[in-house]
């Protein structure tokens, strides 16, 4: 390994913690956010179904680096909280990915055939127990492909947070490059550790489809 | 919430914006365009059947996607910096390299749509393997990704902010400046944000306006890639 990076191989692997950990937290609650508000939209709550279709349009043409800026900077200013930038991040994220995951499981929810609801309700079953041990479970396990896009996206939209001061992976980075200024060997590090994240994400979610996946 | 809302400073700044806001459709159509070029080819490399083509083809996709766009452009910015391109021209090629590998894998699913048959057909009435591609595959492949083709391309226009942080002065570099010049930060950024959602509505109609694109987005929108 070349000299810059086995120098600092503990801030680039905390670095990479950071990553790890903004990935982890904005995952599981951008996953239970999107999964809420894609019911929201599916089942028609009134009145909440308009405020869920306005936040996901709002967000899916929003840029990730702006919703951080209003997560980081104008939202604090607006309500008068203190924020950091870890805190601020992941706040983003999470707002970002769920827009996204909500219409995935819309479209999901949307494919479960309208029979197995009828079903279900003729056995017996109230409205909420169909939606919940019917619909949803045949739903995401239809919708895991594009889960699992939204999520490897995510890790690399994790980058960004360096833009407004965290140092994870790739702000650490660029904090080593500022000071020992390789820029192709740092560069090129944080690349491949990226790609060999992203790429075993993606063939997990291959491997779990595989295993759980409903095809149509 | 006691935030006095103040909109002057933005309105006075409209300048600066407009100068953004042309900066970032100059970004997105130029990334676009080569995207699309990059998609075309690597997409169609990805279905021939040639098995090293199709690896290399693979090889592409994969790497490329699966490296931060971020990184993309850090790396045209700073560690290919011997190049001394503008920080514009390394925002095109970021862009362009991230999202044609976007584009290449809707192509080749779209190739993949269009059916044997009609390459069979068209190779025997005498066309060449090219000309069957331009002629015959691409009008049809390209009608059935439409709709995944207009969210690749307002997935674009939201990414050209990233080359904010290599100086391009975009929408949203102009942002920051305006924003470090009156402290208004939540009315800037809610009217850049206001003003890309326009944009990305705008130019997802557009990808529609492909003869029959209209159709196929009717019929149910094909895999978001």
């Amino acid at each position: 390994m070349p000299d810059v990076i086995l120098k600092n191989l503990p801030f680039l692997l905390h670095g990479l913690w950071l990553t790890v950990e903004l990935s982890v937290w904005s995952i599981v609650l951008g996953t239970l956010l999107g999964l809420l508000v894609g019911t929201i939209r599916f089942v028609r709550v009134p009145v909440l179904n308009v405020l869920a279709a306005i936040y996901v349009e709002i967000i899916r043409g929003t840029p990730l680096l702006v919703v951080l800026f209003i997560t980081y900077f104008a939202l604090p200013a607006l309500f008068g909280y203190r924020t950091t930038a870890y805190r601020a991040a992941i706040f983003g994220f999470v707002l970002f990915i769920a827009a996204y995951l909500a219409e995935d499981f819309r479209a999901g929810l949307r494919a479960v055939r309208p029979t197995l609801i009828q079903a279900g309700l003729a056995t017996g079953l109230t409205r909420w127990q169909v939606l919940r041990h019917i619909i949803l479970p045949q739903a995401v396990r239809r919708v895991l492909p594009s889960l699992f896009n939204q999520y490897v996206r995510l890790i690399k939209f994790t980058s960004v947070a360096s833009v407004i001061g965290v140092t994870e992976l790739t702000g650490a980075g660029l904090l080593i490059n500022a000071r020992d200024f390789h820029p192709v060997t740092i560069l090129a590090t944080i690349a491949i550790v990226y790609l060999v994240v992203c790429s075993a994400l993606s063939l997990a979610g291959r491997a779990l489809y595989a295993q759980f996946g409903v095809r149509t | 919430m006691n935030y006095h809302f103040d909109w002057t400073p933005i309105w006075a700044a409209r300048g600066l914006i407009a100068e953004g806001l042309l900066l970032t459709i100059a970004l997105s159509a130029a990334s676009l365009a080569l995207s699309t070029i990059i998609g075309l080819i690597v997409g169609g490399a990805a279905t021939a059947r040639s098995r090293t083509v199709r690896a290399c083809a693979l090889f592409f996709t994969e790497t490329m996607r699966n490296i931060p766009l971020l990184i993309h452009m850090y790396i045209w910015y700073m560690a290919f910096s011997f190049l001394r391109l503008p920080a514009f021209s390394c925002a095109v090629l970021g862009l362009s390299l991230y999202s044609g590998a976007y584009v290449a894998e809707v192509v080749r699913a779209g190739i993949g749509a269009v059916g044997r048959g009609q390459m069979q057909a068209a190779l025997a009435t005498g066309l060449t393997g090219l000309q069957a591609m331009r002629l015959i595959v691409y009008p049809q492949a390209l009608r059935i990704i439409a709709p995944s083709l207009a969210s690749l391309f307002s997935q674009l226009i939201k990414d050209s902010s990233l080359a904010s942080v290599i100086a391009v002065g975009e929408l949203t570099y102009q942002a920051g400046a305006i924003d470090g010049q009156t402290f208004r930060t939540f009315e800037v950024y809610i009217t850049i944000s206001l003003i890309y959602l326009v944009l990305v509505t705008a130019a997802s109609q557009l990808v529609l306006l492909i003869p029959g694109a209209r159709n196929e987005a009717a019929a149910g929108r094909f895999a978001d890639a």
